[in-house]
Formats: C-alpha cells, structure tokens, sequence
C-alpha cells in the first residue's frame, strides 16, 4: 500500500539525527526530533469502499537553545541541504527570543528505556484487503440492527504505523516503533420525523484486537435510545454521564492540570495542591507507560521517559502535568508530559493516558443509586461551553432520563450547567466500565454520579 | 514546479488500476507562528513542507496516496499505490495538459517573508502593549503571527493545468483579566489571503485592544439566565452559528449521506423572507478565498438560502457527480496530505435594511450577543450548541447587565425561521474549520439581526 522502509527505519533515522546534532556550535544545544509514519484510512459506504487513503508522513524538527532562548524550523524536505538550512532557520530564530533560564533540553547519560509491547511485528504483515474487510463489515454489521437505524453516516477503519526518533546534545537518543487501529461508526437513526446519531468505537494495536461487531452494536444501541428525544424540564437533578460524555468533561480537566496552565495562571487548580477536591473514590491517573491506553509511548516529546503521575489521589489535588521548562521553572522533574504534534511543532505539554480510577459498582448499580437522574450520553460544545479558568460550564446535553432507577425517556437539547470545582466535589460514585476514549488526548473514564448539576431545558 | 512529461506519466500510472479519472496536487509551502505569552517570545517556529497527492476516482470510490518526495520516481510510486486502490478494468487515458485561468486572484501587496523575525516581533509586541495598556484588570496576553506563502500546482487526467501562489497572514490576541474572584477572556483575530497590508485595516494595537475590552467587559458580568428568549446577534458575532447550524448541513458529503436536515429540502421555504444566505469564495483577499479550489474548479458565489428558501447545496467534483448537480467549487483540502471534501469558504448572511440600534430598541427582554464562542452541530438532526463569550441583557430596548456562561441552544432550520430583523450593517469573523480531521480557513459574515425567540442556556 505505501513505500516500505528498507532496513530497519529506526536506524535510519537516528543515523540522519546524529548528522544533524554533529553540526552544533560550541556553546549551543540542539534537539533533533523525526518522524516517519505511514497511516491508512478506509471509509465503506453503500458496501463498498467510498475512501482508501495512503500516507506516509516524514519530516525532521529542530530546536536550537543558545543564551536561554530557543528557535524551532522544520522540514518535510530531508536532502542534506534541506536540513542544513532549517538549522540555520532555527539559530535565526533563536535570536528573537525571549530568553528564559528554565528553558533546557532534556538530559540523558544512558539508553531511553523501551516499550516494546505498542509495536507489534504483526503489523506489517496484515493484507491491505483485510483492512477493507474490516470497514465494510463496521458498516454492515450497523445496517443490521434494523429499524430504526437508517443509514451509516461514517464507518471507518484507521491505522498508523511509525517511527519516532530524537537525539540531543545533551545526550538524549532513542527512536520506537509503534502501531495502532481503530474503527469508528456513526449511524443514524430516524423514528416519527426526528433522526439522531451516535458514535460506537473499538481500539487496538492490531486490526485483529478490534471488535467490529461490537462497535456497530455499540452505535445501534445508543442511536436508538436517544431517538425521540424531547427537552427536559428544568431544575436541580443529578447527572450520571456515561464513558463517552465523562471523556468529554476530562478533557478540559487534562487542560487544566497542566503546570502550564498553572504556571500562567489559567487554571483553576492553581496553588490547591494538597486540597480536598473530592470524595476518596475521586483518583485521576496520567500514565504514558500503561500500554492498554491508547497514548502509551517509553518516552516523551523531549525525550523524557514516561511514567505514572498522580493528579488527584483520593480526593485530594495531588499535582500537576510537567514537561521540562514547567520542571525547570518550578525545581521539580518533569512527568513526561511534553507532547508532539508532529515534526512541524516544538514539544507542548498535555495529558498522555488520563484516567479516572474505575470503582466496583456496575453502572446499572449507579442508576439504582440515583434513583431520578438525567442519563447523559453525548455533550455538545464542551470546549466553548466549558471555562477551564474560572471553572463554569454550561454545556449542551442528550441522552435518557432515569426514572425509579432505570433508563426511561430520551433527552434532547438539553443544557447541563455546573462548575468544575462542584462538579468534582459532587461525584458521588464511580462504576467499573472503564474506556478509552480518543478525545484529543487518550482519556479512560468509567460511568459517573454527579450530583449537584443543573439540568436546563424548556 | 512540476515537469509536465512527470505529471503526465504519473497520471498515467493513477489510471492503470481502473480509475476514471486521475489527479495530482503539489504544494510547496513555507510559513511562521510566532507566539508572544505573558511577555514572552515563547516560539517562533518556521517550517518547509513540500509533498504531493495523487487522486483516483472510479465511481464512488476514492484512493488517495502521498508522499513528501517530488521526484518522478517518488510521484509516479504514489501513483501506483493510490491506482491500486480502486478495481475495475483500465480504459480512460489521460489528455494534453492545458494551462487554466482562475476567475479572480488574491495577490498580496506586502510579501509576509520580506518581515525578518523582529518585525514580526514588533507586530505582536505592539499588540501587546494596547492590550496590556488597556486596563489594569488585564492579566494575561498571548498574540500570535501566523503567515503561509504558498506554491500550490494541479493537474488532472482531463487535461486541467493550475498553478496557484496564495499568500494568508493572520494575527491573533487573547487577553484574560480578572477582577476579584471573576476571570474572564477576550479574543481578536483578523485574517485574509492578504500579506503584510493586513495591519493596514487591522492595526495590531486595534486587535490588541479588541480583545481587550471584550474582557474587560465581561468582568462586570452576572451568571446568564436560562430559558427562551429573543437574541438579538451583533454585525459578524453570530456568523459561526451561521456556518455551524447551516452551513455544514448544506454541505454536499453531508447531504448525500442522508445525515443533513436539509436533505430534500432545496426549494423549500425554511427561514424567513427576510434571510439570505451565501458561501463566497470570490471575496477580494478573504480568509477563506482562493481563485481555484483545490481540485481546479473556479472560485463562485453560491447562494445557499434564497429569501428563506434552500436552495443550492456546496459540492465537490465527486459529491456533484453523486447528487447529479453542478460543482460549486468548494472541494477543499488542508494539504497535500488530504483529499478534498466539501467545505464553506466565506459565508455570509446578507444585510437587510433595519437600523442597528432600533431591532435592539425592538426588544423588550432579551440577550444580546456581541460575540459567539465555539459551537458543535448534529448536522442529522439541525441541533446546535454554542458558547456565548461576549454578552448582555436586553432591558426595556436598552442593554444593560452583562452576563456570562450562557449558550444558545435550538436548531439549525427553526432558527432561520425565526430571524425577524436584518441590520443595515455587516462585519466578518475568521477561523480554522475542522471537519474529518482536516482544517481549513473559513470567514464569517453578518449584519446584526435578531433571533425572535431561543434557548438559552445559564447558570442564573
């Protein structure tokens, strides 16, 4: 389907790295950072393949660190002359910059470690056919749950394959090999003249660790539920947000907890470490080693071994997401949370796997709890909706109220309008499905119990 | 940029799988961002991509590869992978390549690349400073410079040739200031397929200073009420709701889908007489402007909503082919490393005739926006959420309090029902539309006009 790599790609680009670090100037630090990854998108409509698109993606980053101040070029363009001029561009453009003590690439007086387990040699063996197979069935197996489902606006099968490789001045060398697949459908369904949509996805390092069929149910059986849909009165009711639509909230919480965030004062976690922000079942994990997230990595966008960072431990706000300038400007040790948006951008800081810590209770469990509750499945404008500086929200909601118990009539356009800090101190209960999710960063969250919510409607 | 006997034998390669028609886009683009945050130079990035798609079409299905390598050998490789996948027995040849002319150009006066990296500091410095100078309840300022100069070529196996040098250039400011226990944001940020004559209509203090008050404003805020009420939208503030509630769900991928609300809709009256609405890729030197889109056809104007009645659906070459109507030229791609898809340009609701200050004089109770934030659609349904970031009540026709945390929430297709009034003014709005992983500059126009009657969403 795509070029294949000759020999091993790792030391290809590690060899075109080395190059590239040998050419700094006395006094200088230079960070090399390559990608080179091939991804695969099929799209199946009307049983046959609407798209098969084919990528492979190369390109070298590099950041210069002279005086405290640091530049960043890139080029898609890998001729020697090519690199020599964006190490060239990005000297220049060291120059403009502020200078900052806490600006430094990370260190490293050994090999990276490794994570052998998110490659799997298997990978490269899987016929292009298979992958079709696996779109066309997403689809099929969605068209079978009958009325009222109408139609697949979307179903689609994705990999990546692809290697990430750095080298520093300052000692820092490595490269990894890494694979995914996923499959994702949206169907649609239609019943009395109103139609929904609603999404059901499945995750895995190999196109074999997908469950096509259960996706497509996945879909079906949320589409359904939501058909029918009407506001919902107004008032006070406690809110249980099902994986998808807890995902949602925990994605502006991964903003937050960044000691970025913090350090410029746009979080409203900002000086309450040590604080009791919720109850003792309230644990909220970043992990960029636990290989069943799908963001698992050995290292970060630094080059900065990944690892296991404790954001809320029982309650109680225990710290924040680092890369090594927010390290640096604090005295700490980064968490290995720098991240890449690829060659054309200098490292960032984000959450790698964010997860909620699952608790023992089955979701129906939760509902049982509740009692009367709003059943929240999808929120819509999360990221306008949701002020992750003061901590307001008010955001756009459908789903199935909860009546005696269980799920009774479905919800639409409704508003649920709270604050983070109330909506953490108001999580009454924590089930035991916890997901992945792929919002933005990879985020695993369980079903959820809030109390304390305002439900808005007509 | 390209070899035409290389583009021709790549073309040729595309075909021999069976497609019916071939393409290929190569793009060579330079650009900076350069970022100031809390004082900072924090980033000044610049970067060269190069690459280039191939395309292959055989009925509904679309095989697309890339590569980063512009060499006959690299091209005609990329060929081969994407004519790989498409089935069906090799009959369509390839025809003389023939140079096209686009209906209309966006040239920029003033080359961004002639700005060395302290000019462009300077910019963002400036703008800065009149945020910062603004207020003292300023806290935090980031402005960012982005420019693009890009060289964009075409050609297809219908013997379309084009060559393309669009030029963007965009500056953005965000202030948050705080007042006591209250924290609250501004944001600016104009934008055009123009160079550097962009701070000549757009002083960067005037953008700094923008955001600035937008802030400021809103420190005096109370919680929004919730409930139904009628909104009265500021010139350009409500242009995204516009582009989210109705534009994508006039976008032909959507519509052919059966995923859109206005599917089978076109010659139906669904918003007022009052309203008129249109996609314009041919506005002189906006955000969202080209001369060809990216798969050859020409810029146009394509009226969507016709006094209230839907009428023409935005399409590419495939989705065209598919509903059995007329490309409107708007197949657009983020890069070479994606196929196009169906996408707004510059859309626009069209003034009417009422004076501003009286559809604000005309409401008794009500919400006026001034500014939109971010908004999600269900383009199967119509239904729609969208952050209100700059707003106050409407009391007795005067505004008065300003309120904070409210959304708007309804539907695409009863809202344009309920546009009753049409200010006599327009103003546009600029930003990164993103749709199937791809994002694309788009603008939005509106005069000010007024909502009779939606849900808003509060917190008082």
């Amino acid at each position: 389907m795509s070029a294949t790599p000759g020999t091993d790609p790792t030391d290809d680009l590690l060899a075109l790295l080395d190059r590239l670090v040998d050419r700094a100037q006395p006094g200088e630090g230079v960070e090399v950072y390559a990608v080179d990854e091939t991804e695969t998108t099929i799209k199946a409509y009307g049983g046959e393949v609407e798209t098969l698109s084919s990528a492979r993606t190369r390109g070298v980053g590099v950041r210069v660190l002279a005086d405290g101040r640091i530049g960043y070029a890139y080029t898609a363009d890998l001729a020697e002359s090519a690199l020599d001029e964006t190490l060239q561009q990005a000297r220049s453009n060291a120059t403009v910059a502020t200078p900052d003590e806490a600006n430094r690439l990370a260190s490293a007086d050994g090999s990276l470690p490794v994570l052998p387990q998110i490659y799997r040699e298997a990978f490269a063996d899987i016929d292009p056919a298979q992958k079709v197979d696996l779109a066309l069935q997403l689809e099929a197996a969605t068209l079978r749950g009958g009325a009222p489902v109408r139609g697949v606006d979307s179903a689609q099968y994705g990999d990546r394959e692809g290697t990430a490789a750095i080298a520093t001045t300052t000692g820092v060398r490595g490269a990894y090999r890494s694979c995914e697949a996923h499959c994702i459908v949206e169907a649609l369904a239609e019943a009395d003249g109103a139609s929904a949509s609603a999404y059901g996805l499945s995750l895995g390092r190999l196109p074999t660790d997908l469950d096509v069929e259960g996706a497509a149910a996945e879909a079906v059986e949320r589409v359904t539920g939501l058909l029918g849909g009407r506001k919902p009165s107004s008032g006070a009711l406690p809110v249980i947000l099902d994986p998808f639509a807890a995902a949602a909230f925990l994605g502006v919480l991964a903003g937050a907890l960044t000691a970025d965030a913090v350090q410029k004062g746009r979080s409203l976690f900002a000086g309450r470490v040590g604080e009791q922000l919720g109850g003792a079942y309230l644990s909220l994990i970043d992990d960029g080693r636990l290989i069943d997230g799908p963001a698992a990595a050995p290292w970060d966008g630094e080059g900065v071994p990944t690892g296991r960072t404790a954001l809320i431990d029982g309650g109680v706000l225990a710290g924040y997401l680092h890369n090594t300038y927010t390290a640096a400007k604090e005295g700490t040790q980064s968490t290995g949370n720098a991240s890449r948006a690829g060659f054309a951008s200098p490292p960032g800081l984000s959450a790698s796997n964010l997860y909620l810590v699952p608790g023992d209770a089955d979701p129906q469990a939760l509902l049982a709890q509740a009692g009367s509750a709003f059943y929240c499945q999808n929120v819509l404008g999360v990221h306008s909706g949701a002020n992750p500086i003061s901590g307001d929200f008010s955001v756009g909601a459908n789903g199935r109220m909860v009546r005696d118990g269980v799920l009774a009539e479905p919800v639409r356009e409704a508003t649920i309008a709270g604050t983070i800090p109330g909506m953490l101190a108001g999580l009454v209960a924590v089930a035991n499905d916890l997901r992945w999710l792929p919002f933005g960063v990879a985020i695993g969250t369980p079903t959820l119990l809030l109390e304390g919510m305002t439900l808005g409607g007509a | 940029m390209l070899d035409d006997s290389d583009v021709r034998a790549a073309l040729v390669a595309a075909l021999s799988g069976g497609g019916e028609f071939a393409e290929l886009y190569a793009e060579d683009r330079r650009g900076r961002n350069l970022t100031l945050d809390d004082g900072k130079v924090e980033d000044l990035v610049s970067g060269h991509d190069v690459g280039a798609g191939v395309r292959v079409l055989r009925g509904r299905q679309t095989a697309y590869a890339y590569t980063n390598v512009l060499t006959r050998a690299a091209l005609i490789e990329a060929a081969k992978v994407a004519a790989a996948g498409v089935r069906g027995e090799g009959r369509v040849t390839t025809t003389d390549l023939r140079t096209a002319t686009p209906p209309v150009t966006h040239p920029a006066q003033i080359d961004p690349l002639d700005a060395d990296g302290p000019a462009l500091v300077a910019l963002v410095r400036e703008a800065e400073d009149a945020a910062r100078s603004f207020d003292a309840s300023v806290r935090q300022v980031t402005v960012s410079y982005a420019d693009s100069v890009r060289q964009v070529y075409l050609a297809n196996s219908e013997g379309h040739r084009s060559t393309q040098s669009p030029v963007r250039t965009r500056l953005v400011a965000q202030v948050v200031a705080a007042r006591d226990d209250v924290i609250q944001t501004g944001f600016e940020g104009p934008g055009g397929s123009v160079g550097h004559e962009l701070f000549t209509t757009h002083p960067p203090a005037g953008v700094g200073r923008g955001a600035a008050e937008q802030a400021v404003a809103m420190l005096d805020s109370i919680p929004a009420p919730a409930g139904e009420f009628a909104v009265v939208l500021g010139p350009g503030g409500g242009g995204v709701l516009f582009h989210e509630a109705c534009g994508h769900g006039m976008e032909a991928d959507i519509v052919g889908k059966d995923a859109s609300v206005y599917r089978g809709r076109r010659g139906e009256r669904l918003g007022t007489p009052i309203f008129t609405g249109v996609d314009d890729a041919t506005t002189p030197g906006g955000w969202g402007s080209f001369g060809f889109d990216d798969e050859g056809a020409p810029a146009q104007r394509t009226v969507l909503f016709d006094q209230g009645v839907c009428t023409d659906y935005m399409s590419d070459r495939l989705r065209a082919q598919q509903l059995g109507l007329p490309s409107t030229g708007n197949g657009r791609r983020q890069s070479y490393a994606h196929v196009p898809i169906p996408r707004m340009t510059n859309s626009y609701i069209l003034p009417g005739e009422d004076d501003p200050a009286e559809i604000v004089r005309s409401v008794q109770r009500g919400v006026y926006c001034r500014q939109l934030g971010g908004g999600q659609v269900d383009p199967a349904s119509g239904d729609f959420v969208f952050g209100i970031t700059e707003a106050y009540l409407i009391e007795g026709g005067e505004l008065t309090q300003a309120i904070r945390g409210a959304n708007l929430v309804g539907d695409g297709p009863t809202v344009l029902g309920r546009i009753d009034a049409l200010g006599n003014d327009f103003d546009t709005r600029q930003g990164i539309c993103g749709k199937d992983g791809q994002g694309v500059p788009v603008a939005f126009g509106t005069p000010t006009l007024r909502i009779s009657r939606i849900t808003v969403g509060g917190t008082g």
